[in-house]
């Protein structure tokens, strides 16, 4: 079960990596002081995956590509859900709720 | 809506209780001594995992037509994770928003 959204931006792979992968750059944009985040890897400044959750929500996962275009950068962020068998459940469900 | 999807994700965090989902999907309805003739595992706890999944709302027992309770997938088991799935969505929206103003506005010497 994931969620898949992009956006492209005026900047440059390594200042996007930046503002993603430290925590001085995420304080400019991401205000969840409630959610903490733990780096799975780092991959400048193409790639960086976290998990993180809330307390009394499931740990998801993060996934950050960036992507140097001619002119700009594009981002694109997949968040998952891995443990929870979505496309199993909902591939024969028809069938059960019908 | 965390809690709800919390309950769902824990009950379906376990591969017996999986299996049990998956079993369900293919036979429609099923029941403890049903699950029991099947599974490896102790009548108990075969009720232990039906209970966890029906407090996670996804399975109810059905009508009680003989001396068996049998258990079937109810119809609006996905909805927390639709519901995730929607507010994931949008809060990226936002955040990848804020993002871009971040770094667009402020660059990086």
């Amino acid at each position: 079960m994931e969620v898949r959204r992009e956006i492209e931006v005026e900047a440059s792979p390594e200042e996007v990596f930046e503002a993603l992968a430290t925590e001085e750059g995420r304080e400019r944009w991401l205000d969840e002081p409630d959610r903490q985040i733990h780096v799975e890897s780092l991959d400048p400044p193409e790639r960086l995956v976290w998990w993180w959750g809330g307390a009394d929500e499931p740990a998801t996962r993060v996934d950050f590509r960036i992507v140097a275009l001619p002119a700009g950068t594009r981002v694109v962020v997949t968040e998952s859900m891995p443990s929870f068998p979505l496309a199993g459940l909902s591939a024969r469900f028809e069938l059960v709720a019908a | 809506m965390s809690d709800q999807i919390g309950a769902v994700f824990a009950a379906l965090s376990d591969p017996t209780r999986r299996t049990v989902v998956q079993s369900l999907l293919q036979e429609g309805s099923t029941s403890v001594p049903a699950l029991t003739a099947t599974l490896p595992i102790s009548r108990q706890a075969v009720a232990k995992h039906l209970a966890a999944l029906e407090d996670a709302s996804l399975l109810e027992r059905m009508p009680q037509t003989g001396r068996e309770v049998r258990y079937r997938l109810r119809g609006d088991a996905l909805a927390p994770a639709t519901a995730w799935l929607k507010d994931a969505e949008s809060a990226w929206e936002g955040r990848l928003g804020r993002l871009k103003r971040a770094v667009e506005k402020d660059p990086q010497p």
